[in-house]
């Protein structure tokens, strides 16, 4: 095993052990050894075996799959945890990539001023960047919600289009804010000097980095990613058990009373849409710096908001970890359809020759068909509501009690 | 054989039991009441007979037909109607278009002969026939509800506390409207009613009913002087 | 209003803040404020150095565009009334019935234009096939997704979730069978403008279509106003519980009431690619307009719908001689969170 080989698989053994700790059933103790162990193992395996093609695939997936998984916890907490039907995620996405963007890049000059335009660039880290794209979606959101919230369910849904598109549009013909339409280019990539510079890394890690080229920087942007996942939906699940948590949940399913004892209905449910747009703002940032090149045409309704949707109703709203495991699900077979509509190219170009062109419509269609079956069959999704309590009493089994489904 | 025959059933809502075993009977031509104290389960009898609920056990038959699996439409095809408590007139229609609706499942030529009988029935009403219902009082209202329901000629009616709301003078006519209904256009009447005494003096029979179950039974005039449903039901 | 601030508002009398927005919850603050907006972008529009004929036909163009809005909101507001919910997939039968009008345009062989027309008699065969058509499609659509969701007394939410999933599947098959380029019904073909009174300048198409919008709205009037089936849809809407208590039919008035509104939304579409061009996003650029028009025209209220629909229309028309014109249906959104703020049940609706 050569030294790329153990450097990559260390790396990718950090989102094995994050995952090791969810699901190995030990006592915690012994719960973290295991998983790193399992991690490390598992890690340098899959590294070892895998052809280099199939070993990027897969870490390019995860990091995508994570960042959506960011993006769909963002939703479970504004609709499974409050009931907020948000059909425009699309805006908060777009303004948590375009603000890191703009964070993190330096404003153009001289020549380069002629091509790109921007309202300013003030070459910030990039965790200044990440947590300005989820301030500032918050910001926004909190803006929003004064007027929009208190709306009917529906009304709400068909409002939140309406901003999202608004959002989109500014995004699109403004040239002096973001170069709209013209996509904004080099957005910086964190830690990237530790792959491309070998200077760059201290010495007692210099084994660990040394070994990589920078193409292999993916392997180190999945560890931030999923680092940040884990991080957010420990947050957010802590949120959940405490009191704050506790009463959004009254809220959602006991309106009056929760307001005879005196809650402020509105203010709890600002809180909570507020802080799923920054989660929503976090994951756009971390797209931004992923994708290294942004434009509006990223953040149109399709990508953005409807697939978002499918991922929380397969995976099951009012569920953290089932809000996880329906943006992995989804994506993943948003990529398989992929391989499948390759794989039926011969038969499509014998339909019609136009067809094998058109087919990521085919793949759209595909998912389409996914989201209705869903709301047909299993409109709970695969994981039910998470009937928790506080963090002092962990979960409720309690067959009898009927469950209070958002749907 | 009885019109409306309710063999012993037992339903609810969801998981909630709500009646036991609860048998009534109603003869063609007959006025019979079913007085109670509140959450009875009265209400709930009017709708399991007319399909908005579907008995667990027990069978319900009109006419010598097994109704107990029926939705609404078919029962009303059947020749019984309905009036609900709430909600029981279209408020954004006209009077006109409220009767029409009452005869939606029948053809144009004989509906306008009806119309003219029940505004002959509520004279009120043909005054204000292009008025929106939603824009009446509640006495009225309710004739518009009973109105509509009469449209098709059925054999028997069923009411849902038709004095709900009402102020007293109203009720009076309400009441003798019913009668008038009965005894002019032969249709049998099954009430639910909070105002035991008045409906009992109008019925031929009633039903005292209790937590979801028959207590006592008897024609209109033995339950008005029976002691005990007088001191139970009849406020004393 | 939840009930605690309700038992308090017994209590104690209203709050003056509450007088203030009782008062401004009115029909007349409503169309009030509407008209303010005009005016604003009215003089937007002149502070920018525009022309008052220029916005003159401005004002002309956008009545034909709230024409177009109309017809496809007519339709949405329907099936809003009678089955009680937003329908998102309403932009992408716009669409299709554009687009079916343009394959059986350019399969038919093109003849002369009608009269003033840019158009042949082949568009008004493309009209006439698309709109039952799609009121069929909406029907099958009915039949396989919300149908069933009604026998399972499904929520709110996964109504409107079927119909966002309905709509990307309908669009996902417009792309799929005639692509994403931009197509016309007649290529090349020019439209001059007729000289009218006051130096305004009206293409005659767009007095065809606006005189279509205003002939459908009054079908569509007629019907619901004096045939059975109209009424009865009229009663579904209202009480749809009153409505089976009463043995009406439901399922069938709910087809008619499809049958209708993809129809209605096909004539919009077709006029719509007959104003501008065809493209598969057409349909979802026009949804939130629509949405706006319907909300503010009150739910379930055609001729309110064709009300909201014209206001919509002109002030996304006159807006572009202020600001870019891209963000026309940024406007209409600024109209629809205005109607929700303050008075909600829209123009012609009453308080429930």
């Amino acid at each position: 095993m050569d030294a790329a080989t153990l450097s990559k698989g260390i790396f990718i053994a950090v989102p094995l052990t994050l995952l090791g700790l969810k699901l190995i059933p030990l006592r915690a103790v012994l719960r973290l050894p295991a998983a790193i162990a399992a991690g490390l193992v598992l890690g340098i395996a899959i590294v070892a075996a895998m052809p280099g093609g199939n070993l990027s695939y897969l870490v390019s997936f995860t990091t995508m799959a994570s960042i959506y998984a960011i993006l769909t916890l963002g939703l479970n907490t504004q609709w499974g945890f409050n009931g907020h039907l948000n059909f425009g995620i699309a805006g908060f996405f777009a303004i948590g990539a375009f603000t890191t963007a703009l964070f993190t890049t330096a404003a153009p000059t001289g020549v380069m001023a002629n091509y790109t335009q921007q309202a300013f660039g003030l070459e910030a880290p990039f965790l200044v960047g990440v947590l300005a794209g989820g301030v500032v979606s918050g910001v926004i959101a909190f803006l929003i919600a004064i007027p929009v919230l208190r709306l009917r369910m529906d009304f709400l849904a068909i409002s939140t289009i309406g901003i999202a598109e608004i959002i989109r549009l500014i995004f699109q013909n403004e040239r002096w804010l973001a170069n709209g339409p013209q996509p904004l280019r080099g957005i910086p990539r964190p830690l990237d000097c530790l792959v491309k510079d070998p200077g760059c890394a201290p010495d007692w890690l210099a084994w660990l980095f040394g070994p990589l080229e920078a193409r292999d920087y993916t392997f180190l942007y999945v560890v931030i990613v999923t680092l940040a996942l884990a991080l957010i939906y420990v947050a957010l699940e802590s949120a959940l058990r405490s009191p704050w948590g506790r009463t959004l949940r009254a809220v959602r399913d006991e309106e009056a009373s929760a307001a005879m004892n005196g809650k402020n209905l509105t203010s709890l449910r600002i809180q909570s849409f507020v802080v799923g747009a920054v989660v929503m703002g976090l994951g756009g940032a971390l797209y931004a710096h992923y994708t290294v090149t942004i434009d509006y045409s990223h953040f149109k309704p399709l990508f953005s908001t409807f697939i978002i949707w499918v991922m929380l109703m397969l995976g099951g709203s009012g569920n953290n970890k089932g809000a996880m495991l329906g943006a992995f699900i989804i994506w993943g077979v948003w990529s398989g359809t992929a391989f499948l509509t390759g794989f039926l190219e011969p038969a499509l170009a014998a339909i019609h020759p136009t067809l094998p062109d058109r087919s990521s419509y085919l793949r759209w269609m595909l998912v389409a068909i996914l989201l209705a079956g869903i709301v047909l069959f299993r409109p709970q999704g695969l994981l039910p509501e998470d009937k928790v309590v506080s963090r002092f009493l962990g979960k409720i089994t309690n067959p009898q009690r009927k469950q209070h489904s958002q749907v | 054989m009885p019109l409306l025959k309710v063999d012993r059933i037992t339903c609810g809502y969801g998981d909630m039991q709500v009646l036991t075993d609860v048998s009534i009977e109603v003869k063609r031509g007959e006025i019979v009441s079913i007085i109670g104290p509140n959450g009875a389960g009265k209400s709930t009898v009017m709708k399991a007979v007319f399909g908005l609920l579907h008995p667990w056990t027990g069978k319900i038959e009109f006419d010598g037909i097994d109704i107990s699996r029926h939705e609404p439409y078919e029962i009303v095809e059947t020749g019984m109607c309905y009036v609900p408590q709430v909600a029981n007139v279209f408020t954004e229609l006209t009077v006109d278009e409220n009767l029409d609706m009452g005869a939606f499942v029948r053809s144009d030529d004989q509906v306008g002969q009806r119309k003219q009988q029940i505004f002959e029935l509520f004279p009120r009403l043909h005054e204000r026939r292009r008025q929106k219902a939603g824009k009446m009082s509640g006495g009225e209202r309710q004739m518009v509800a009973m109105g509509s329901a009469l449209m098709l000629d059925p054999k028997l009616i069923l009411l849902d506390e038709p004095s709900a709301g009402l102020a007293p003078r109203m009720v009076d006519h309400i009441f003798e409207r019913i009668v008038h209904v009965n005894q002019q256009f032969n249709v049998a009447v099954m009430m639910v009613e909070q105002n035991a005494k008045q409906s009992l003096q109008m019925a031929q029979r009633g039903y005292v009913m209790a937590s979801g179950e028959n207590r006592v039974e008897g024609t209109g005039d033995e339950l008005l002087k029976d002691p005990d449903v007088a001191r139970l039901y009849l406020g004393g | 209003m939840t009930q605690a601030s309700e038992s308090a508002r017994a209590a104690f009398g209203p709050r003056p803040g509450e007088r203030l927005r009782a008062a401004l919850r009115t029909r007349t603050a409503l169309a009030s404020l509407i008209a303010l907006f005009f005016v604003l972008l009215i003089a937007a529009g002149l502070a920018q150095g525009a022309t008052a004929e220029r916005i003159l036909s401005l004002v002309v163009w956008g009545i034909m565009l709230g024409g177009v809005i109309g017809l496809g909101g007519i339709g949405l507001t329907l099936v809003y009334g009678v089955l009680k919910f937003p329908n998102f997939s309403h932009g992408a039968l716009t669409t299709l019935g554009a687009y079916i009008a343009f394959s059986t345009v350019a399969y038919l062989p093109k003849s002369e234009p009608i009269g003033p027309f840019s158009f042949g008699w082949e568009l008004v065969a493309g009209l006439v096939i698309a709109m039952p058509l799609v009121g069929l499609v909406a029907i099958g659509v009915d039949r396989v997704m919300y149908r069933r969701l009604r026998r399972q007394g499904s929520s709110l939410v996964l109504f409107a979730m079927a119909s966002l999933a309905m709509a990307f599947f309908l669009r996902s098959v417009i792309y799929l069978i005639w692509g994403s380029d931009f197509r016309f019904y007649y290529e090349g073909r020019s439209n001059p403008a007729l000289d009218l009174p006051l130096g305004m300048r009206v293409q005659a198409d767009q007095i065809f279509i606006l005189a279509l919008a205003f002939v459908l709205v009054t079908c569509v009037y007629l019907l619901l106003e004096k045939t059975k089936m109209g009424k009865a849809m009229r009663a579904t809407a209202n009480n749809p519980e009153l409505a089976q208590v009463r043995g009406i039919n439901t399922e069938k008035v709910i087809a008619y009431t499809w049958m209708l509104s993809g129809a209605l939304a096909s004539a919009g579409g077709v006029m719509y690619g007959l104003a501008s061009q065809l493209r598969p996003e057409m349909g979802f650029w026009l949804l939130l307009p629509m949405f706006a028009a319907v909300i503010m025209g009150s739910i379930g209220n055609p001729r309110g719908a064709l009300v909201g629909a014209v206001i919509i229309g002109v002030a996304q028309q006159v807006s572009s001689a202020a600001i870019n014109p891209a963000y026309g249906p940024g406007v209409a959104f600024v109209l629809l969170v205005l109607t929700l703020l303050i008075r909600p049940q829209g123009l012609f609706g009453e308080r429930s």
